[in-house]
């Protein structure tokens, strides 16, 4: 018997099952990959601005978080030990509201370092926040950063273009696309292939830093979002992501199957890349601005305090001061303010405080409303530039965007009212108009509890960003639905 | 085993292929012979359904190539003028991929082994990577293929074009090999000496159109030779 006879029986000389052509294909594509010295180089740079942008991360969400607790600590307990004086004093002592720290923001430090962290509660005041390292910018203006966040936005797409710009072209312009078909692989599975080669290969860079994050959580103090909170929010996050970079592979895959060769290829999704990461952010910023303005920071002080002198504030000679007394007096039926059975200056202060919450109402209600058409005018640009979309849904999964930072502002507003409204209350009741020796003592200061900010929980954030999420969704939609065009028109020849 | 009926390509304005009527027997090798632009390669590519006919059929095995290609295609191997492989990966692991995906099942190493050594490769060059191979090595690697494959039909695109003659002869050792395993072969060419050598039959094609069928038993070289040239229009040049 011949060789060649002595072979014929070739054992599972069956039709291939799709799941055994698609393991086949995958693992050619990550071993063809994992061969090629210029991934080695691209791993090897992607690994090391992970660790760098990870450590840089941990290391500022430490020192914030150390900052906090001491700072919170310390202001509450100043708050406490004032002794005795005049409650509207106090409530001019004030209190510092620090926005809690949560273990995400070393991954996506997001708006944090241009809003600040932490807001001085004093009376008749609503003020702005404080410790910012970039001062007088907003959310759109940040990008760029080294953070985790920036590597997953801005190099893990580049990284995937480069190892899939060339899966079709390079097949065609090698001729094994020819000897392939020519067995019978049907272009669809060698999509499939090629899809699962670069998510396994990504999930090999990324999973080392996902399980290193994961060893160290145990290590940390709970959060001040809650460990719950923080892992549903990690979950939903990481599901983000998954989506975002399965669009970028797709896309790559798409472009390599319709373009002319691996050149073009590379071309055409380097543009794109450059647009996505650089200038349509930029672009969209200064279109967002266009359409939506919001004053500096100077403007809107100026603003609130112009808007404010139509308070009275301690003024007792300004007219709404005279018409808030001749009003008080005639409520009472007393003709004058000794006469009355509740402290004027109490009532004075309450009024004039209250007058002032629908003055900050109606400023920040606008500024906010502005800033949140800008991000959705912004997001809009998501549609074909997925960053614009990735980019705050990371955000608001960390708690690191103008969504949370308004919610804690707002919640901050609320606080520095009771304290207003605890200090000025005690004034009517208890203080004999006239009498500038009256002072409070500790135990209304003790009246009003810390500021305990709980942070809204993940089913929050998700809602805040499901408008990004569609857009997200729709994108790597679309972009697997052209890979499947692509794919289906492929041609040997 | 394999039949063009009528078999007919247009691009465009262009007749590429002119209702060709074709059929290859099992266990023989049918060489086809014309000039550049004759349409031999557009025959391939028809059998391969790489283009799809604009009349007529291809058949493998009584299967229509264009509208079943899956079922058609487990019957063939295809050997290029370049067996075009992946360079990073060894012989050994480019016959296990295309085996797989051929066969739906991977292969034991040692069958693999087998057919690369059974269609002429050095047992250690299996294990070192394609991008080393010659020429000659690589086709070695596309015959181990269609071995591993079982293939009723090959389908060989000018397979001899740039090999040094012992590698040549030992290629055309490996279809008389095939030939004796009932498969059937049709190979394009310019080599009119391999033809002779090799095949059962020769057409000679010019602008589309089969021009003539020849047994090989019954034409010395000489006369295979004037045939060829005055079809093609070069008796002049030559």
């Amino acid at each position: 018997m011949s060789d060649i006879a002595r072979l014929r029986g070739v054992p599972g000389a069956n039709a291939p099952s799709a799941r055994s052509v698609l393991l086949t294909i995958a693992g050619k594509e990550a071993l063809e990959l994992l061969r090629d010295r210029r991934f080695a180089w691209i791993a090897a740079l992607f690994t090391l601005l992970m660790l760098v942008a990870m450590l840089l991360g941990w290391q500022q969400m430490q020192r914030i978080e150390a900052e906090h607790a001491a700072a919170h600590k310390e202001s509450y307990a100043q708050w406490r030990g004032q002794g005795e004086k005049n409650p509207h004093s106090a409530a001019h002592f004030g209190q510092h509201a620090f926005k809690p720290s949560s273990p995400l923001l070393f991954i996506d430090p997001g708006i944090t370092p241009f809003v600040g962290a932490s807001v001085w509660m004093e009376a008749h005041k609503q003020n702005e926040f404080k410790f910012r390292p970039a001062r007088d910018a907003t959310s759109l203006q940040r990008f760029g950063d080294l953070s985790v966040a920036f590597v997953l936005q801005t190099l893990a797409p580049l990284i995937i273009i480069l190892m899939t710009f060339s899966a079709f072209t390079g097949e065609r312009e090698r001729g094994t696309l020819r000897q392939l078909i020519s067995i019978g692989v049907r272009p669809m599975p060698l999509l499939g292939g090629k899809t699962i080669a670069v998510a396994g290969i990504l999930c090999l860079l990324t999973l080392p830093f996902a399980m290193i994050a994961l060893v160290a959580l145990p290590f940390l103090p709970d959060p001040d979002i809650g460990m719950d909170n923080a892992l549903q929010r990690a979950i939903l996050m990481a599901a983000g992501y998954a989506t975002y970079l399965t669009g970028f592979c797709t896309l790559s895959l798409a472009v390599s199957a319709l373009a002319h060769s691996s050149r073009a290829a590379l071309v055409m999704l380097l543009a794109f890349w450059v647009a996505n990461s650089f200038i349509v952010p930029r672009t969209m910023v200064d279109l967002a601005r266009l359409v939506s303005p919001t004053p500096t920071a100077v403007e809107f002080q100026h603003a609130l305090s112009e808007a404010r002198k139509a308070n009275f504030g301690h003024d007792d000679t300004h007219p709404e001061y005279l018409r808030f007394r001749e009003e008080t007096l005639k409520r009472y039926g007393a003709s004058s303010v000794e006469q009355l059975p509740l402290d004027f200056d109490g009532l004075a202060l309450r009024e004039d405080d209250e007058r002032g919450y629908r003055l900050f109402d109606r400023h920040f209600e606008a500024l906010w409303d502005s800033y949140a058409r800008q991000e959705a005018i912004r997001s809009l640009a998501g549609f074909i530039f997925p960053l614009a979309a990735m980019q705050p849904v990371s955000m608001g999964l960390a708690g690191s965007d103008i969504g949370h930072h308004n919610d804690f502002a707002r919640a901050a507003e609320t606080y520095r009212r009771h304290i207003q409204t605890v200090t000025s209350e005690d004034l009517i009741r208890n203080r004999k108009y006239g009498d500038k020796d009256y002072k409070a003592g500790p135990e209304l200061w003790a009246a009003v509890q810390a500021f305990d900010y709980r942070p809204p929980d993940a089913g929050w954030a998700l809602r805040q960003q499901g408008f990004n999420l569609l857009i997200l969704s729709a994108w790597t939609l679309a972009a697997t639905l052209l890979a499947v065009y692509a794919t289906r028109r492929l041609s040997p020849v | 085993m394999l039949q063009a009926q009528e078999l007919t390509k247009r691009y465009h304005d262009v007749l590429a292929l002119d209702g060709l009527n074709l059929t290859v027997a099992p266990g023989e090798i049918f060489c086809l012979l014309g000039g550049n632009g004759a349409g031999k390669t557009t025959t391939i590519n028809l059998f391969l359904n790489f283009v799809a006919p604009t009349s007529g059929r291809a058949l493998v095995d009584a299967i229509d190539v264009a509208t079943h290609p899956v079922e058609a295609k487990r019957h063939i191997a295809y050997i290029p003028e370049t067996v075009m492989l992946y360079g990073s990966l060894t012989g050994l692991e480019n016959i296990s991929y295309f085996t797989t995906l051929a066969l739906g099942a991977r292969q034991p190493e040692e069958r693999l082994l087998e057919w690369l050594v059974q269609a002429g490769l050095a047992r250690d060059a299996a294990f070192k990577r394609v991008s080393g191979y010659s020429k000659g090595m690589r086709q070695k690697v596309g015959i181990a293929i269609a071995l591993a494959k079982n293939a009723k039909v090959l389908l060989l695109d000018e397979p001899t074009s740039g090999l040094d003659p012992q590698a040549a002869n030992e290629f055309a050792g490996l279809l008389q090999q095939m030939k004796n395993r009932r498969v059937a072969i049709l190979m394009t060419t310019h080599d009119l000496f391999l033809a002779k050598q090799t095949g059962t039959r020769v057409g000679i094609m010019q602008r589309g159109i089969l021009r003539s069928t020849l047994s090989t038993a019954e034409v010395d070289s000489a006369d295979l030779e004037r045939i060829y040239l005055d079809i093609s229009g070069n008796r002049r040049a030559a």
